[in-house]
């Protein structure tokens, strides 16, 4: 069996990832990318305590994210349409009406 | 049995099943009558008195867990506290919902009213479960039904570029905030194998030292209220979301959305961590981290940078936006004191705030809806050219600032009392010295209203509506700065949390 | 004690003018001032019957009227009088009315708001002098800056803006200073006394027990509030910026009355609060008060426009004011308060000259103005006059304070130096020879412009605005006693009580 460590150690891999992503992408659509890996890495780290600790609610937790991140999604990209539409730009440096 | 437990707590989220239900009669009656859109806000009024009514029946209930059956731990509750923040979120969502009909931005998305009220009821059920969740779950899950709800009506006005840009970066700081927070719940999880506040506190309240991993997930949750509450350094959507957004949606996630964030931290923080109170109402917290520590820092710096950012900012929107971050501070610095005293602070505070900040919004509306403008420079000499307005929006300016006598003033001074009654002297000189700086662009606006001289001469003239609607915001104000006995009394009462 | 009731008239007639005014039609600018006058007579007839019905022989507190207001945190409001309120209300009762007069013709715009906020402020000011409850006191004090921001702001001269925003801005740095203190004490007189009070009488009580260290604290948060509006040097910067901005009408009310809050503070609330700490800080805060009148009246002599001298002169009699004060025997703080009421009568005339003037050539340079006297006699005796009251010559008002004072600080024991009254005594000496130089290069010589020539003399009205404050000056110069026996038995019990301690 593959020791829990290893899992652990995989999530916070990713989470760091989705937040250098976050930081140093511009594009608003790889931003959101970065942020489901974020998620994924809580999902990661749930079901692994969840089957470490043999409780269910970390599963169940899970699928309340993933609902949440499709709705996320959603949402997101019905904004950038919105702005696209209006700027004809999905990169966050050049969104700046307002002085960031 | 599990269902009978479950039929019979229905009766205990009354107020959250007639807003869910309200949620869905607004989606019906949009789609059923698609003429009638006028009618939306006062069917979303009624069911939010309704919503209201049930709220108070709840009062007198035993404070109880809703949905507990056996040994399973419920997932929210019903208490005093939880009460206090719902009806405060009700009156609330009542005054802008009245706002909203008297915007003339929303007016250009006069078709989409259907989706506006429904997102304004999704963020209203999200704010309920905020207010009295229990579990980590929960908690989650509410934070992202307002915050989705919050997004979209951010971006409200799609042909508007402010609009759209204000709802993108909401949902970047958004999504990121609460993918932080996530990671921190998952790391609580598993340290300690439950969800539940009570049962994380039978775990927490054992240890006797900082754990660093704990110490980690705490930090990391407190992200998500931070951003939720917009302190410093996680407000960096705030100016931008407040400018961008429609001022009624300002307005709403300035008071509304924030007090719920309160309450939810204030939760958090004494369930999760509570072992008990000494007899000068100071909470005996666990060990395992501290918070006294990082709220000071947090909140010194919340109120100094929102109103040092504040003294530059020529949109009157934008600096309102930087004030309401300040008092998030001054909030935090009562909640520092992790006393009952503070806690009273901040719930009398948000009655004061709430009234005062929905007040300037709304007037800053009602000039948008004359002059097309919220820079500061098209203020000048209205005070003169919409007497009664200017006379209110001086008013609610000196009650931000915390002068008497106004009620702004009696929300500082219980700040004042919860953080000398410590004694924290350096606080409250800190608090002191940011209400100074505070002064300086307050007045700012009074100063265009009423000594620069009007660059058009005109006339304004308001609905009786609007007028009236003004005259209940502002008249509380003066009231509630001469007498604030009820105000006290209510606020005691509210204190009271489920399990104490 | 028995309630009465005739302490909250008094502060309610203003107030409730203040809202009539608020009705009247806005074209009707004479009916507004009369309007304006007549409840400001009436505030001050009221003053006139407490002022009879006052026992100058009872130590202690008169007119008291006590309600409950806020329960849970013993909250009272609470008004009274005493020897050293009664004076400072007759004062403010008396200015009011003289300033409305003399804004008659100035403030030709929106008459309206002018008498609400004139009326206000005294409202405010009368508060202040009444409360005997820190958080009714605070709340007066606070809010009596609005209506003065607004009166620089709106009806005051070419930097008015700037002027405005920094008394207020220096004002309220102070006063939230000192509601911390405040609130602090109030807190610790829980632990004390067993629950929390605003009570003044009460904190009475407490403040001298509080340990010594923080009790400097607390006495330096309150005595920064007071001194900023006294002013003390070096707080007093916004002082000469306010008043040259100021309206006349203002300026007389800001240095009649709004400067003695400070000193009235000062006597009200650190000295009896924290005694121990009054007397350990006495000799420092002395010695910023002598700079200040050597200061003011070095600045004054050297200023060019007249009403910046007035009002850096201002500067240099409330220094004699705090000297006295902090020099802690009978006689020095006897001639503080008396001379708070001699600088609020002469200072105001001077204002009230000054802006007679300026009202006719619209210009204050010094340097305008030359050999009027033979144009504008009767003005130029009047400015004499008080110029001379001013200077403080034996048989005119201040002589007296004057003399009172430095005689305390001659015989303090708190000082133990008589070097603070030889210092001071140059003060009298600079000072007669800023307002006379003033005075000579404005009515003497030669008529040095053709304009001046056309200068009209005073008028009735503002004869009528005048007269009444010659009487005073001379009544209190001839026959000092019947102000000083107000607050003999004041003086007596606080100097004695501070000692003892």
């Amino acid at each position: 069996m593959i020791p829990v460590e290893y899992y652990l150690v995989l999530s916070a891999f990713m989470f760091t990832t989705g937040v250098i992503g976050v930081l140093i992408r511009r594009n608003a659509i790889v931003l959101f990318m970065s942020i489901e890996l974020m998620l994924n890495s809580a999902n990661l780290t749930f079901v692994t305590f969840a089957s470490f600790l043999g409780d269910s609610a970390g599963q169940v937790f899970i699928f309340f994210v993933m609902t949440v991140a499709a709705a996320e999604a959603a949402v997101g990209l019905a904004i950038m349409i919105a702005l696209f539409r209006n700027k004809q730009t999905l990169n966050a440096d050049e969104v700046n009406v307002l002085k960031w | 049995m599990v269902i009978n437990t479950i039929f019979n707590s229905f009766h205990l989220i009354g107020p959250e099943i007639a807003v869910a239900l309200l949620l869905l009669a607004v989606v019906i009656f949009d789609l059923a009558f698609p003429k009638n859109k006028k009618f939306l806000p006062w069917l979303t009024i009624t069911g939010i008195i309704v919503a209201g009514f049930l709220t108070v029946k709840q009062y007198s209930l035993e404070s109880g867990f809703v949905f507990e059956s056996g040994n399973t731990q419920g997932l929210i509750v019903i208490d005093n506290f939880a009460f206090f923040f719902k009806l405060l979120i009700l009156g609330v969502s009542l005054l802008i919902i009245l706002f909203s009909v008297s915007s003339e931005e929303l007016k250009n998305c006069y078709d989409r009213a259907g989706e506006y009220y429904t997102l304004i009821t999704g963020m209203i059920l999200g704010m309920f479960f905020m207010v009295s969740t229990v579990d980590l779950i929960t908690l989650y899950i509410s934070i992202e039904l307002v915050s989705f709800s919050s997004y979209v009506l951010a971006g409200f006005i799609k042909k508007s570029k402010r609009s759209s840009e204000a709802g993108l970066k909401y949902i970047i700081y958004g999504a990121v905030a609460s993918g932080i927070m996530l990671f921190g719940i998952s790391l609580v999880f598993g340290y300690t194998g439950t969800t539940n506040f009570y049962q994380i506190n039978h775990i927490v309240v054992h240890s006797l030292s900082p754990d660093f991993l704990l110490s980690l997930a705490f930090i990391l949750i407190f992200v998500g209220f931070g951003y939720k509450i917009s302190a410093v350094p996680f407000h960096f959507w705030t100016p931008d979301v407040y400018e961008g957004a429609p001022t009624t949606i300002t307005a709403y996630l300035s008071v509304a959305s924030k007090a719920a964030g309160f309450a939810l931290l204030i939760r958090f923080v004494k369930i999760i961590f509570f072992t008990g109170i000494d007899e000068n109402g100071y909470w005996i917290l666990s060990k395992a981290f501290n918070w006294s520590y990082l709220l000071i820092i947090i909140s010194v710096l919340t109120m100094t940078v929102g109103n040092f950012a504040a003294l530059w900012q020529n949109n009157v929107k934008r600096m309102l936006a930087y004030s309401s971050i300040a008092h998030a501070g001054y909030m935090l610095a009562a909640l520092t004191m992790l006393s009952e005293q503070g806690l009273l602070a901040i719930v009398v505070y948000f009655v004061v705030y709430g009234l005062t900040n929905l007040g300037a919004f709304y007037i800053v509306l009602l000039i948008h809806n004359k002059t097309g403008s919220e820079e500061i420079d098209d203020y000048d000499g209205l005070g003169y050219q919409m007497p009664l307005m200017g006379v209110a929006m001086t008013i609610l300016l000196v009650s931000l600032t915390g002068l008497p006598p106004t009620a702004g003033f009696i929300g500082k001074l219980y700040v004042f009392i919860s953080i000398l009654d410590a004694p924290h002297y350096t606080l409250a000189v800190i608090v002191a010295l940011n209400s100074v700086v505070s002064l300086y662009y307050y007045v700012r606006i009074i100063k265009h209203l009423y000594l620069n001289n009007p660059k058009v001469e005109r006339e304004f003239t308001f609905p009786v509506t609007q007028t009236i609607l003004v005259l209940v915001l502002t008249i509380p104000v003066i009231i509630l700065g001469l007498y604030f006995g009820p105000l006290l009394e209510m606020g005691k009462v509210s204190l009271r949390m489920f399990g104490f | 004690m028995e309630n009465n009731i005739i302490t909250s008239v008094l502060l309610f007639v203003p107030l409730v003018g203040a809202m009539l005014v608020l009705l009247f039609p806005q074209k009707n600018a004479p009916l507004i001032r009369f309007w304006g006058l007549f409840v400001s007579l009436v505030t001050f007839v009221v003053s006139m019957v407490i002022y009879t019905g006052f026992d100058p022989s009872v130590s202690g507190f008169q007119f008291v009227h006590k309600i409950a207001w806020i329960p849970s945190l013993n909250i009272t409001y609470y008004l009274g009088i005493d020897g050293l309120s009664i004076l400072l209300i007759l004062l403010t009762t008396f200015i009011t009315p003289l300033s409305l007069i003399s804004s008659w013709k100035s403030t030709g715009h929106k008459v309206k708001e002018f008498t609400f906020f004139m009326l206000l402020l005294e409202v405010g000011m009368l508060g202040v002098f009444l409360s005997l409850d820190i958080f009714l006191f605070y709340i007066f004090w606070e809010a009596m800056l609005i209506p003065m921001y607004f009166i620089i702001g709106i009806w005051g001269g070419k930097r008015r803006i700037y002027a405005s925003v920094k008394f207020f801005i220096f004002t309220m740095a102070g006063s939230l200073v000192m509601l911390v203190a405040m609130i602090w004490l109030a807190v610790y007189a829980s632990e004390q006394l067993g629950s929390f009070t605003t009570n003044l009488l009460d904190l009475y009580k407490v403040g001298p027990n509080v340990p010594h260290n923080i009790q400097s604290w607390m006495f330096l948060a309150f005595t920064l509030s007071f001194a900023i509006k006294v002013p003390l040097f070096p707080l007093h910067t916004w002082l000469p910026d306010a008043h040259v901005e100021a309206p006349t009408a203002g300026s007389v009310i800001l240095a009649g009355v709004l400067l003695k809050m400070g000193t009235y503070g000062l006597i009200r609330f650190c000295l009896p609060l924290f005694p121990q700490s009054s007397i350990q800080f006495a000799p420092y805060i002395s010695v910023l008060a002598i700079i200040g009148i050597i200061y003011g009246a070095l600045v004054a002599m050297v200023q060019s426009d007249m009403k910046k001298l007035v009002a850096y002169s201002s500067v240099a009699h409330l220094g004699f004011v705090v000297l006295g004060i902090f020099a802690f025997t009978e006689e020095a703080m006897q001639g503080a308060i008396i001379q708070m009421v001699n600088h609020g009568l002469s200072t105001g005339a001077l204002f009230l000259l000054v802006g007679v003037i300026y009202e006719r050539t619209h210009t204050r340079e010094i340097a305008d103005y030359g050999g009027i006297a033979k144009i504008v006699p009767v003005y130029a005796t009047a400015l004499m006059f008080t110029s001379l009251s001013s200077i403080g010559l034996p048989g005119l008002n201040g002589f007296i304070g004057e003399f009172l004072i430095l005689l305390g600080t001659f015989k303090s024991s708190v000082l133990g130096n008589w070097w603070f009254a030889v210092f001071a005594t140059s003060g009298v000496i600079f000072a007669a020879v800023y307002l006379l130089w003033m005075y000579q290069r404005v009515c003497f010589g030669k008529v040095t412009h053709d304009k001046l020539n056309k200068l009209e003399d005073l008028n009735t009205r503002e004869l009528v605005t005048l007269l009444p404050i010659f009487v005073f000056i001379v009544w209190i110069g001839i026959y000092p006693s019947t102000f000083l026996r107000l607050s003999e038995v004041f003086s007596n019990s606080l100097i004695n009580y501070i000692m003892k301690i």
